[in-house]
């Protein structure tokens, strides 16, 4: 994996009055064709004293670049070049040229006492080097190794794995990632799911178990990542270097809310051949009202509402509930909920008993119904009126597993619903360690969008904070994606221990967060190819460059290509599709013939019961759901009474 | 060669100096007036190089020399010299990159050896440094005494460079030149060398009164002279010479600037000087930032 050879010299440090070497930075000369670039790892070494004893050494990374020429003023070109540039390249002798490099010192050995860099030779970095000078060899072995590959530092020809520190990158020591950069150009979403890739496969024993969600928040992104994507050989070479297989990820679990219709999944991944292995998404009253806050938390926030949200949750749903005006009432779904809400306001009227019920005023009451009613209007398919909830896999997760959450067409409203409740009972789950796994990677894109710096403190916001700063120590971990870094809330990004950036946008870096770079290397970052990241991390104390394959998976635009989505399914083949989907031996016309002239809703919600059900015999038990069939009852005839007086033939 | 021999005769007893003489940055030309027979015209005249082709040998070696040196300490009222004197040969390919390819250097201790005490002539000559003495007459009076060693770091270097430029031409290909910084007639092999060239960049040697030395000075571009031959300086060898305004004239550029000398130095030969004095010993040229005012002993 390491590879021990020692590379040649290529330059000399040098100090001046005006450029001194500092224990923090150090100038080199190279020949003017080198292969030294920014962002290229070196190594000083100062020769020793003779008694055996070896010099110093320091590693370093090339932060900026200079070239200049003996002239004293460009004037003096002009004049030998007589004015016409064209007659530079006649000259018979080219000028003496300087390649003068700037370095930042990555480390320093012995590291103690910390003194300015030796004028010494210059080498090219080694495999060996660059584990040195990124403290790597702290987690590349020992009893318990923790190192992740993140991809290959690349210059002058020579190659060497960077690894990243899992008790860094995953906790407990610091946690989260957030990677930034354009769209399109930055491969944030590759890189994410390359190291996850890495992750999955390098994930030491010792720390346990581990998985990751993913909220699939547009497009096709998210949805193949269990189908291989094409790989040239240098993506293969670079895998083999990083010693990761090159391989789909082997267990993804891909949940997506219904359609309005409440029986076609409202994903892209709905190709035959897929379909089946996505899970409907699909959330009841309870599910809801436990975080009724993320519909509350914009302008109508109060502590009104507030209280009785409250009480409907602790006191009415899932509980035999007394109205007051002589009914009992057992809230499960909205639909029951809605009966609540109406007797209560026909009780209200007609006991002419004021507005107020149970302390709550009659306009909180109706504030919060239209609320919880809107959701269920705006997220039809997520939120069902009636019915059983199907939920992520709560206390069963499996061991470099990858849950997928397709809320990508999902309302902007149910996208925050989903996204405070799966990390809300993730943290619940990793509190009380019964989850199933150990650590949890949340993969969330578009941070500008859920926790922008400026704007309301909305609850999805507060989630993210709250992961940022409290996460790793229950394993919750936050990878954060975002096209304008400066633009996230300070306190998500710092709390993030490692930091990537990928083609950064030039506004972007003349922000005051990238004071800290040179001048040369916010011009790479301006420039870097696909594949190419900047990496930040508790162990580099400078940021390193390296590339990476291209994830083994399919790319969402090729996925859709390549297993285009389904057209909608009529309602009754969607019903079908859903049975065979848990029983292969259903029929499909036995199906159709049992739920022809039934209504919609009761359908779905024999479906749902069946499918939470999950019987042996998935056509009998969705039968005995949809109950027996009622025969219509004829309109009665209604005898005409004759009136007690006849009518005058007055005609007035 | 260290600086041991320095320190050895001051621990000896010499009073210490640092006079760093000018010419120590760089060397001047003797004035002289030599005179030359005509060879190519009767009396010298004016020829238009128009449609002359040029030159374009595969490779052109510059050859060039310093000289650097300081009185590092006083026996008596007798100087003593530390000099240093290189030179080197910078080839230029294909590629338009002068290359070392040949180089040399000497350290100098210039003095008068009886005119030191024993103790310290016996620390000199100890130290293994070599040692070249000035005349008797010239180590009597200081004011003698520095002119004197000046002329034998001049000698030295000369000497230096012609070493260099004969064992070049030793392997000198059939299409390579060698350029010279200076006259070729010190040295018989160079001077009946067909490829090698000497160039005279300053008219300290003058070969020429009155209307024809106005007519050597006052040259078109593009013209030389007719060919001479050199009197005094030549008179043992056989040599050619002329005027030339803007004699190599694709050499005119780049400009050999920052050197004061730009306006004759070829760039090519700045080159040379500027890799000389990169590695001479720093001692022996003051720091160029230094903040302390410059003192005469």
């Amino acid at each position: 994996m390491i590879d021990r050879r020692d590379p040649p010299p290529i330059g000399r440090v040098v100090a001046t009055e005006q450029k001194p070497a500092t224990p923090h930075q150090f100038h080199f000369w190279t020949a003017n064709e080198t292969s030294i670039g920014i962002g290229a790892i070196v190594r000083v070494e100062q020769p020793g004293n003779g008694n055996g004893e070896t010099g110093k050494v320091v590693y370093g990374v090339v932060t900026d670049g200079f070239a200049y020429s003996d002239l004293a003023t460009p004037l003096h070109d002009v004049v030998g070049a007589e004015g016409d540039p064209a007659r530079v390249a006649e000259h018979p002798t080219v000028r003496q040229e300087i390649r003068l490099w700037t370095a930042a010192v990555l480390r320093q050995k012995p590291e103690e006492p910390l003194q300015p860099v030796p004028l010494g030779e210059v080498h090219v970095a080694s495999d060996v080097d660059v584990a040195q000078a990124l403290r790597m060899d702290a987690y590349l072995s020992g009893a318990h190794p923790t190192a992740i590959p993140v991809g290959l530092y690349t210059s002058g020809g020579l190659e060497a794995p960077v690894y990243l520190d899992a008790d860094f990158l995953l906790g407990p020591e610091a946690a989260h990632l957030n990677i930034s950069g354009v769209s399109g150009l930055a491969t944030k979403t590759s890189a994410v799911e390359f190291l996850l890739g890495a992750i999955f496969q390098h994930f030491p024993i010792h720390k346990g178990r581990i998985a990751a969600v993913c909220f699939n928040v547009k497009g096709p992104d998210l949805c193949f990542l269990d189908q291989p994507g094409a790989l040239d050989d240098e993506d293969r070479r670079r895998y083999e270097r990083l010693a990761v297989r090159a391989q789909p990820f082997e267990r993804v679990r891909y949940y997506a809310p219904f359609k309005a219709d409440g029986v076609n999944l409202n994903t892209l991944r709905t190709h035959p051949e897929l379909v089946g292995d996505v899970e409907p998404l699909v959330w009841g009253l309870r599910e809801v009202l436990d975080f009724a806050e993320v519909l509350l938390n914009r302008d109508d926030i109060d502590a009104k509402a507030d209280a009785f949200i409250d009480f409907l949750s602790d006191r009415v749903v899932d509980k035999e509930f007394d109205d007051g005006f002589g009914r009992t009432h057992r809230v499960v779904t909205f639909a029951d909920l809605e009966r609540l809400f109406r007797s209560i306001f026909d009780g209200l009227e007609l006991a002419a008993r004021g507005d107020t019920w149970r302390t709550h005023h009659i306009a909180t009451i109706r504030k919060v119904r239209n609320r919880l009613s809107n959701i269920s209007t705006r997220c039809k398919g997520l939120v069902t009126d009636d019915g059983p909830s199907n939920d992520l896999p709560w206390g069963r997760f499996e061991d470099r597993a990858m849950y997928v959450v397709d809320v990508a067409n999902v309302d902007p409203l149910g996208q925050d619903l989903v996204f405070a409740r799966a990390v809300s009972k993730l943290r619940e789950h990793l509190e009380r360690r019964d989850l199933g796994v150990d650590a949890v990677v949340v993969f969330v894109d578009e941070l500008n969008k859920y926790a922008p710096g400026d704007g309301p403190e909305t609850y999805v916001k507060k989630m993210l904070l709250d992961i940022s700063e409290r996460g790793r120590y229950l394993g919750l971990v936050l990878f954060g994606a975002e096209q304008f870094r400066s633009q996230v809330h300070r306190r998500v990004v710092g709390n993030a221990g490692t930091t990537v950036f990928g083609r950064m946008d030039s506004d972007e870096l003349a922000t005051p967060g990238y004071q800290v770079l040179s001048p040369a290397t916010k011009i790479k970052l301006a420039t870097l190819p696909i594949g190419e990241l900047m990496v930040r991390h508790p162990h580099f104390t400078q940021p390193i460059f390296v590339r990476f394959p291209r994830p083994a998976v399919l790319r969402g635009r090729d996925g859709v290509e390549r297993f285009p989505p389904a057209a909608d399914l009529p309602f009754e083949d969607a019903v079908v599709r859903q049975l065979v989907k848990l029983d292969r031996r259903v029929r499909p016309n036995l199906v159709k013939d049992l739920i022809a002239d039934r209504r919609e809703e009761d359908v779905r919600r024999a479906l749902a019961h069946t499918r939470q059900a999950r019987p042996q015999d998935a056509l009998a038990y969705f039968k005995k759901q949809l109950g027996g069939r009622v025969a219509a009852a004829p309109a009665l005839h209604r005898e005409s009474v004759p009136p007690l007086n006849p009518i005058s033939d007055e005609p007035y | 060669m260290s600086r041991s021999w320095v320190e050895a005769i001051l621990a000896a007893g010499v009073v210490p100096a640092s006079y760093v003489p000018d010419a120590s940055v760089g060397r001047t030309d003797l004035e002289e007036f030599t005179g030359a027979d005509p060879v190519e015209d009767p009396e010298l005249r004016v020829h238009s190089l128009a449609g002359a082709s040029p030159l374009a040998p595969a490779a052109v070696g510059f050859l060039d020399g310093i000289e650097q040196w300081r009185v590092v300490g006083y026996a008596g009222v007798t100087p003593i010299v530390r000099a240093y004197v290189a030179a080197a040969i910078r080839l230029r390919g294909a590629d338009r990159r002068p290359r070392t390819i040949a180089g040399d250097a000497d350290e100098l201790a210039i003095t008068r050896l009886d005119r030191l005490p024993d103790t310290v002539r016996a620390a000199l000559e100890g130290s293994g440094v070599r040692v070249v003495e000035i005349s008797a007459e010239d180590a009597g009076q200081p004011a003698r005494a520095l002119p004197a060693a000046r002329a034998a770091v001049q000698g030295a270097r000369a000497a230096l460079e012609r070493r260099l430029a004969e064992r070049r031409l030793s392997s000198l290909g059939s299409d390579h030149w060698l350029v010279v910084d200076g006259v070729l007639s010190d040295s018989p092999a160079l001077s009946v060398h067909p490829r090698a060239l000497g160039v005279v960049k300053s008219h300290g040697a003058e070969y020429f009164a009155g209307p024809e030395l106005e007519r050597a000075l006052t040259l078109p571009a593009a013209h030389r002279t007719s060919v001479f031959r050199p009197k005094r300086r030549g008179a043992r060898r056989e040599i050619y010479s002329w005027y030339l305004r803007l004699w190599l004239v694709s050499e005119r550029a780049p400009l050999a600037t920052p050197d004061r000398r730009w306006d004759r130095l070829l760039y090519p030969i700045h080159d040379v000087e500027t890799y000389l004095r990169a590695r001479a010993p720093r001692d022996l040229i003051p720091y160029p930032a230094s903040r302390l005012p410059r003192t005469g002993s």
